[in-house]
């Protein structure tokens, strides 16, 4: 299993940074050098960023599911990378601190404050319902807020730029870019996955995994951090993008037969691939007209969601 | 004889006022009391579960700080609810408790849940649930174990067959046994010591036969005994 | 051109005198702010727009702040009673009309689309102005400016946020001309980081309009494909001018024919 998810994703990878063939085509037939700079600077960023933070985002989604024991709990519907954003766009465009360490550093910030918000509201034993409500609302009021934020900054083309924050997109990004989300991304991944254990006790509930000796609390604000540290240094490069953290951790429970802790790797896994296969869709929009990516991904996960819900429903039900 | 567990200056905010205990090993020990006395909360204070204050010593050792690969083998709890959030298969949700592959086995058969090992936990029926959960707490065969109410959910003849095999697991693996109870009977019948818990205090302590005719069942629990059983004072 | 030029010059002189000189001129337009501010004088001007008085926007920004700002619409101005409304390109609006009813002269531009509009406009709102002088010796300057002209232009692309650029017949272009810089016929005027790379321009002119402020055609121009490589030279350019590309761009013009020579 393992074998066929990496082979996957490398497949996806090659092909993230091959098409649109007919224009590299061309480019190698005329100069060989020129061909490899493209590939390079343009396609190579790209790629890199689709591959790490969907990554990121299948990790921190399955860190996120295990901790709240909910499979309906995600970076977005936690409003992590709505808070992620609004930390980046005000860093920014309000206070003027544009340097890519400092966008880091603000996005990072708004998605500790969502999730802290989210812990402070719901409590970390809560319901689905309370969860889901307290994360739409948190995510709802990031979203206005980093709207509201644009369209008051300095300058006037802000406003335009709406569609990038909250909808996402990889275009354009150097490669110096993608390494400042990629290298974040790399080294949160591993430490989530280093706490597999942990997690997966969780599964008896928190009074078990303390009494087996895990520090609950600690774990906690753990995750919260490293979430919030990944999730915030993708954002501030890529914009929030949306369900690739809620579908990849529920495909990955499905190879780990159950085990929530050690589907943080598959997560990522899958996430990696179902980002760059999203980016291919963009790619080959029709009329040459630019889609963002977080429309892509929403409109494959919203419906995934609904049926989730229903099928919960229906299980709990019978 | 040094008792196996000995804890002393035990309490937790609001619910359990300071208690020292020592338990040893072998014996079977039960804790009764009515709801909200406390019986949970000597059980979560024990297994270090909410930042209990006080300290506990588990054949010498200190339990805190301990890994949860060593804690596994000297301590195991089973808690009140049954519920688990993840569809995991019986055997993994076992493995879960830090046993090997030999020891998992072993449970299985004891528990006569081997046709259960590979079925998914949320699709089993409460009394089956609440089997494998059991095991789980019981297949590293820790010294000490602690069991808030573990017959709840099962039917007659299963709580009369779990309450045999935990008296041999006193008896033949000289394991150390705390098991909260509602059932006052059951608790006379097997139980060599029982605690019974007023008010967040222990507020008596003995040998089982003498402590349920004594005036303390009446006085705590309001019920006495009558021709056909219980009933209320 | 240049014999445009010179019947513009010869119709301000030939002109039949008009009214006295308008003493209250409001411009509700920035590019008709421009036109104001060079031609006019300090005591007949009345008001400008709030974005001639911001720096980001407008390189005149400090003598537009001496006079009171509006917002660009009639009501903001009723007020101070103006005998000459400038306006540029009409609009949705049913201005002309209300102004005709509320008294006030209203001189409305057409979007200069070429130098030759550029001249036409200067000659207007000189003769509007009765400021015949300054309105001369700024068709002067142009002309000097086209004869100053290089023969032959360098292959150039002028590059904005985001990755816009101008158009090869407009009036940018022609501004760029001016220059010697000769801008490079785009598809949809625009520049993606791609064609940077494979086929660079011998000059890229990089406006620097609101550098300092942050936004995403911002962060595209900071991409490292963005800021030319050894195969082009990069030279900066003011970027407000080239937002209405009046009469104020000459000086830059002249600034950059020196520039490309080098």
């Amino acid at each position: 299993m393992r074998l066929g998810l990496l082979v996957l994703l490398a497949a996806a990878f090659a092909l993230s940074l091959a098409l649109p063939w007919a224009a590299l085509g061309e480019l190698f037939a005329q100069d060989r050098s020129l061909g490899w700079a493209v590939l390079a600077e343009l396609r190579l960023p790209r790629a890199l960023l689709a591959l790490s933070y969907g990554a990121m985002l299948g990790a921190a989604g399955a860190a996120i599911q295990a901790l709240f024991a909910n499979p309906l709990a995600s970076p977005d519907l936690t409003g992590t990378t709505s808070g992620a954003a609004l930390g980046a766009v005000v860093t920014a465009y309000l206070l003027g601190f544009t340097a890519p360490l400092a966008l880091s550093i603000g996005s990072v910030l708004g998605a500790l404050g969502a999730l802290g918000l989210l812990l402070a509201l719901a409590g970390p034993k809560a319901e689905t319902a309370t969860l889901l409500l307290s994360g739409l609302a948190i995510s709802a009021l990031a979203g206005a807020l980093t709207t509201l934020a644009l369209a008051l900054a300095p300058s006037p083309f802000a406003f335009y730029d709406a569609y990038d924050w909250l909808m996402g997109s990889l275009v354009d990004r150097s490669l110096g870019q993608a390494g400042f989300a990629a290298l974040p991304a790399a080294l949160v991944i591993l430490l989530l996955w280093r706490m597999r254990d942990a997690l997966d006790s969780l599964t008896l509930g928190e009074e078990v995994a303390q009494s087996q000796g895990h520090d609950v609390a600690r774990m906690r604000i753990r995750i919260v951090c490293l979430t919030a540290l990944g999730v915030g240094a993708c954002v501030a490069i890529c914009g929030a993008i949306g369900f690739v953290g809620l579908v990849a951790p529920i495909f990955a429970r499905r190879l780990t037969g159950g085990h929530p802790g050690r589907a943080i790797l598959p997560a990522a896994a899958i996430g990696a691939i179902l980002l760059l296969a999203a980016d291919l869709v963009v790619r080959s929009a029709p009329l040459g007209r630019t889609l963002p990516i977080g429309v892509v991904t929403a409109l494959l996960g919203a419906p995934f969601f609904l049926w989730l819900v229903a099928h919960m429903r229906w299980r709990l039900a019978r | 004889m040094t008792p196996l567990v000995t804890a002393s200056g035990l309490s937790l905010a609001g619910r359990l006022r300071e208690t020292s205990l020592t338990l040893e090993a072998g014996a079977l020990t039960c804790l009764i009391g009515p709801n909200g006395s406390g019986k949970t909360s000597l059980l979560h204070a024990i297994a270090g579960i909410g930042r209990p204050a006080g300290n506990v010593r588990i054949d010498a050792v200190d339990p805190a700080g301990l890994a949860p690969a060593q804690l596994q083998r000297l301590l195991g709890f089973l808690p009140a609810s049954r519920d688990v959030k993840w569809p995991l298969t019986a055997a993994d949700l076992i493995a879960l408790g830090g046993a090997g592959e030999p020891e998992i086995a072993r449970i299985l058969v004891d528990l006569d849940l081997a046709a259960l090992a590979g079925r998914r936990i949320d699709l089993m029926s409460t009394g089956e649930r609440s089997r494998v959960l059991i095991a789980r707490a019981l297949a590293a065969r820790p010294k000490l174990l602690l069991l808030d109410e573990p017959v709840a959910n099962l039917d007659p003849l299963w709580q009369l067959r779990l309450m045999d095999y935990l008296r041999g697991l006193a008896r033949d693996q000289g394991c150390a046994l705390l098991i909260a109870a509602h059932d006052l009977d059951l608790a006379g019948r097997y139980a060599d010591r029982l605690i019974i818990m007023d008010e967040g205090r222990i507020a008596a302590d003995g040998a089982p036969g003498a402590l349920l005719a004594s005036p303390h069942i009446k006085a705590i629990f309001g019920i006495e005994r009558g021709e056909a059983g219980w009933r209320p004072a | 051109m240049r014999a445009f030029a010179f019947v513009s010059a010869a119709s301000l002189a030939l002109a039949a005198p008009v009214e006295a000189a308008p003493r209250r001129v409001v411009s509700l337009n920035l590019c008709t702010d421009e036109l104001l501010l060079l031609l006019g004088a300090p005591r007949q001007i009345a008001s400008v727009t709030h974005l001639a008085q911001q720096p980001a926007e407008f390189a005149l920004w400090r003598e537009a702040r001496r006079y009171k700002r509006n917002d660009g619409s009639l009501l903001s101005v009723a007020g101070m009673r103006p005998d000459l409304v400038l306006t540029m390109g009409g609009g949705a609006r049913d201005r002309v009309r209300i102004a005709g009813r509320l008294g006030m002269t209203m001189l409305d531009l057409p979007y200069p689309k070429s130098l030759a509009d550029i001249e036409a406009s200067v000659a207007r709102v000189a003769r509007a102005l009765d400021q015949r002088g300054r309105g001369e010796r700024m068709l002067t300057a142009l002309s000097e400016a086209r004869r100053l002209k290089p023969a032959r232009g360098i292959d150039t692309i002028w590059l904005g946020g985001g990755g816009r650029s101008a158009s090869a017949t407009g009036l940018a272009a022609e501004w760029m001309a001016l220059a010697g810089l000769r801008q490079r016929a785009l598809r949809g005027d625009r520049v993606s980081l791609e064609h940077l790379l494979a086929r660079p321009p011998a000059v890229l002119l990089r406006s620097d309009y609101r550098a300092g402020q942050y936004s995403g055609e911002q962060r595209w121009l900071s991409h490292p494909l963005a800021k030319g490589d050894a195969r082009s030279r990069t030279i900066a350019t003011d970027g407000r001018g080239w937002t209405c590309m009046g009469p104020n761009l000459l000086g830059e013009v002249a600034r950059l024919r020196k520039e490309a020579r080098r």
